[in-house]
């Protein structure tokens, strides 16, 4: 017994002494009084078996505590209650009818029936109907082997057919439709659920697609012949109970038995949406999400979806040096490794040295690129992105992450967007906006451009004056920012390459800082402050002490630079000194190795084991699921073996040895899956007072702000072909007489 | 459960697989030492392509055997006797084939090692 027990207990007993009981404290009482009073379960008896649910929950979800798996086409756990497909029909005891258990609530002391002689009945009515309908092509379509309505015609349906085409009428015929590049569709297997139509007006937020006409003759489409306008468009396709709604890249390709599924990890955006990569004999077929409620919950981005076959052009596969003539020749390892070596031997030491990351970079490589160079002496090791020199800048984790978390803001109450389009920067994280926005009655404030973000918000100006109006509290808006109990204010990336970053940075961080203030009477952990960044390397690249500062290599004029992947053409030839030897370590023939003098090719991110930190701080790892192309090696290797030859020592030799290196500078990085608490706000406001503000007039215009844009921002997605149908379907629909 | 209680478990006696103690380990050893030394005439004709001498096979055995010798564990000596018993016959009776009774042969063993190092794995791609 603690020291503590036995004083209360001492306590207690001179009570009982004194009164002759334990009186009620008063405190406690109060205490006991303060928690809400928890609305009270209800009893419901699923197949006899009783169990308590919240008052407001359907006979589907009781169903599911239960354990019982109703089948369900139209009903889906993140989109409205539709009610229209009957599949879930269920016998509740001392009704006339079986009902639609997923829009009936429960109430006290019902009875559900999941498993009566009715609901089989009722069920098998249902199939059948359905089935009247629906095309018999199950061998050429491509939903087969994870479709709906095959699993459950199996497990509900009758073993017979009734259906005889006395008239010789045929089935329902329905026109396919032309809803763009990347989704297919097939009419005539449509089931009317409407989650397509659902998914489009909740979640994405584009209502192109619509319903026309009644009962069996209703038709799913977008009324004139137009495009699915959507950066989330391929999300109906795993929607899609039934084969209805494909994807085009990925038709006839495959049978879901026949691939090879690997997790990973997306990264082409800073917010690491979960991904299943599936593939067969090396070849990634296509991209699936997986859920992940901290993240994309089960939404991903068409980049995401799609890029996929950039994977398989303009790979860099083997070694090239330049010859003589100026051209680029393919060679060995050990050739391209000893004349690298050698370049840098000639330099003596590392002064003269440069290296940039791109956004492509995984931590191992990253941390091994960087040990390489400060080994050689070179401390100019930047990253693409850039970040304000200002207060703590990257020397505080805060300072640089989306601190709110991604979930966070379904808890915000007001999200004020600064130079930043998450539509297109980040579209699922938009997607969470919207669902806050429908949901919580989440306020958006916008300063920047106005665009159409998928839901409305308060434009507050594209001005930089706003900012420290809203700081000093002199804009109209200042009164609604201030009476916000869980703000968040969202600075894009995009906003660091402007020349006046540091004053937009700091007044952000002060306004952020000031909400914060007033945000800790309701909640004191709620962190206001977040910076939304574009590329997936980003975040590991600055955890591990990459330099965010790109103009440094340009100004120290080097004479060695090594080229991580960099493709965003930050450095051009004409920047650099002429006999500037360029050496470009990366996957894809692109901007980078156009300039370079050597190349190394490397692994793309469905080829390696890599930890990725998305915008919150997440670490998250991808992992193998192909092989990379010909000689292309996995990325911290190369740096390794190069090492080798220069006669630097790395001291690793596995992906253990390497996750311990990361581990000694960046333990965060080796945390999968979880965020590390990151503070000191307040210290760094300290910092940021000595800084003078000087505002450029320019108005604050995030990079891309249409959807044309969207498409092709990387290597990766400037190599595929699915990007670029994209970019010529939107571009032929903005021309066309249907234009929104 | 309490600790004097569960010493005598550990401390148990495990069951023999054979021997009971290492004079009768040893004597099953060399009883196979011995049927391996009087088949290397046969051995000799029988897998001819291997070209080995009376006394290099004697080595071959030789070898074979002192590469467990440090081996205490009784039970472990009596299934490697076992295996040795079923490699003795296989070879006997010429089950095996020429290229793979030379795998009792460290010299005639000529399977490609892979580099240890890890610029000569890099070139060789792993």
């Amino acid at each position: 017994m603690s020291s503590v027990q036995l004083k209360r207990l001492l306590v207690a007993l001179n009570r009982v002494k004194q009164h002759g009981y334990i009186p009620k404290c008063k405190q406690s009482t109060a205490a006991a009084a303060q928690p809400k009073k928890e609305p009270e379960k209800i009893e419901v008896f699923v197949d006899g078996k009783p169990i308590h649910v919240e008052p407001n929950t359907t006979v589907l979800q009781a169903c599911a505590v239960a354990g019982v798996e109703i089948p369900r086409y139209c009903y889906h756990e993140r989109l409205s209650i539709a009610g229209n497909c009957r599949m879930c029909l269920v016998e509740i005891e001392k009704t006339p009818k079986p009902v639609a258990s997923c829009a009936m609530p429960v109430m006290k002391g019902m009875r559900i029936l999941t498993d009566s002689p009715l609901t089989k009945r009722a069920r098998e009515g249902v199939m059948e109907f359905l089935l009247v309908n629906h095309p018999l092509d199950c061998p050429i379509c491509d939903q087969g082997g994870e479709c709906d309505l095959q699993d459950q015609s199996m497990a509900f349906g009758n073993d017979r057919s009734r259906f005889t085409d006395n008239e010789f009428s045929g089935k329902r015929c329905v026109e396919d439709k032309n809803i763009g590049p990347l989704v297919k569709t097939s009419m005539n297997r449509c089931i009317h659920c409407t989650r397509c139509v659902r998914f489009g007006s909740e979640v994405a937020g584009v209502s192109d697609l619509g319903t026309t006409g009644r009962g069996s003759d209703m038709i799913i489409g977008t009324y004139v012949e137009r495009l699915f306008m959507s950066e989330l468009s391929g999300n109906v396709i795993d929607l899609c109970p039934v084969g209805a709604l494909t994807s085009k890249p990925y038709a006839f390709t495959a049978r879901p038995w026949e691939t090879r599924k690997t997790e990973s990890v997306d990264v082409m955006d800073a917010l690491g949406s979960n991904i299943v990569i599936n593939t067969r004999g090396g070849d990634v077929l296509r991209v699936i999400p997986r859920t992940n409620e901290e993240v994309n919950e089960e939404w991903i981005s068409d980049k995401t979806r799609f890029a996929y076959d950039g994977l398989k052009l303009q790979r860099l596969t083997a070694p090239m040096l330049k010859n003589r003539d100026g051209y680029l020749v393919p060679c060995d390892w050990e050739d391209a490794l000893s004349v690298v070596a050698e370049r840098i031997g000639r330099l003596g030491n590392g002064s003269k040295m440069a290296a940039l990351a791109g956004r492509f970079c995984d931590a191992e490589g990253l941390i091994a690129l960087k040990d390489l160079m400060n080994q050689l002496g070179c401390e100019t090791v930047c990253v693409e992105e850039r970040f304000p020199n200002v207060g703590a800048s990257i020397d505080l984790r805060s300072n640089y992450l989306f601190n709110g978390t991604i979930a966070g803001i379904e808890q915000a109450d007001l999200v004020v967007l600064i130079g930043t389009n998450p539509r297109y920067e980040a579209p699922v994280l938009n997607a969470r906006i919207r669902k806050a926005f429908i949901h919580n009655d989440l306020q958006v404030a916008v300063i920047g451009p106005k665009i159409d973000l998928t839901y409305s918000y308060e434009h507050l100006g594209d001005n930089t004056n706003i900012l420290s109006d809203l700081a000093s509290g002199k804009h109209a808006f200042s009164k609604a920012l201030n009476g916000a109990k869980r703000p968040l204010v969202i600075l894009g990336s995009a906003m660091f390459e402007r020349p006046d970053a540091a004053s937009l940075y700091a007044s952000a961080a002060q306004l952020s800082e000031k909400l914060r203030d007033v945000s800790s009477k309701e909640d004191k952990e709620w962190r206001v402050f977040n910076v939304l960044h574009r590329n997936a390397s980003q975040v590991a690249a600055l955890d591990l002490g990459y330099k965010p500062d790109v103009k440094s290599i340009i100004d120290l004029k080097p004479s060695l630079l090594y080229l991580f992947g960099a493709d965003e053409g930050l450095i051009k030839r004409e920047d650099l000194p002429k006999d500037c030897y360029i050496i470009y370590q990366g996957h894809h023939g692109d901007r980078g190795a156009k300039i370079a003098d050597a190349i190394l090719p490397g692994a793309a991110y469905t080829e390696k084991h890599g930890i990725y930190a998305n915008t919150e701080g997440r670490a998250q790892q991808t992992h193998v699921a192909t092989t990379p192309p010909g000689k292309a090696r996995e990325d911290w290797k190369i740096i390794r073996a190069l090492a080798e030859v220069c006669g630097a020592s790395l001291r690793y030799n596995d992906i253990d040895e390497i996750r311990e290196r990361i581990e000694q500078v960046a333990p965060n990085l080796t945390r999968l899956d979880s965020i590390e608490q990151a503070n000191y706000f307040k210290q760094n406001i300290e910092l940021l007072k000595q800084h003078q503000s000087s505002f450029h007039n320019q108005p604050l215009t995030p990079p891309i702000n249409n959807l044309k844009d969207f498409y092709m921002t990387d290597s990766i997605s400037r190599a595929s072909l699915t990007m670029a149908k994209c970019v010529k379907a939107v571009d032929q629909q903005l021309k066309s007489q249907h234009r929104n | 459960m309490s600790l004097a209680a569960r010493i005598p478990q550990t401390l148990k006696q495990v069951r023999p697989v054979l021997s009971t103690d290492h004079a009768e380990a040893k004597r099953r050893v060399l009883n196979l030492y011995k049927i391996w030394l009087r088949q290397i005439p046969y051995i000799r004709v029988d897998y001819i392509k291997n070209n080995w001498s009376e006394i290099r096979l004697r080595d071959v055995i030789k070898e074979n055997f002192m590469r467990n010798k440090d081996i205490t564990d009784l039970r472990v000596i009596d299934l490697l006797v076992v295996r040795g018993q079923m490699d003795f016959v296989e070879t006997a009776e010429i089950w095996r084939q020429q290229h793979n009774a030379a795998t009792l042969d460290s010299r005639k063993d000529t399977y490609k090692k892979k580099p240890a190092g890890f610029l000569e794995r890099f070139y060789e791609g792993h």
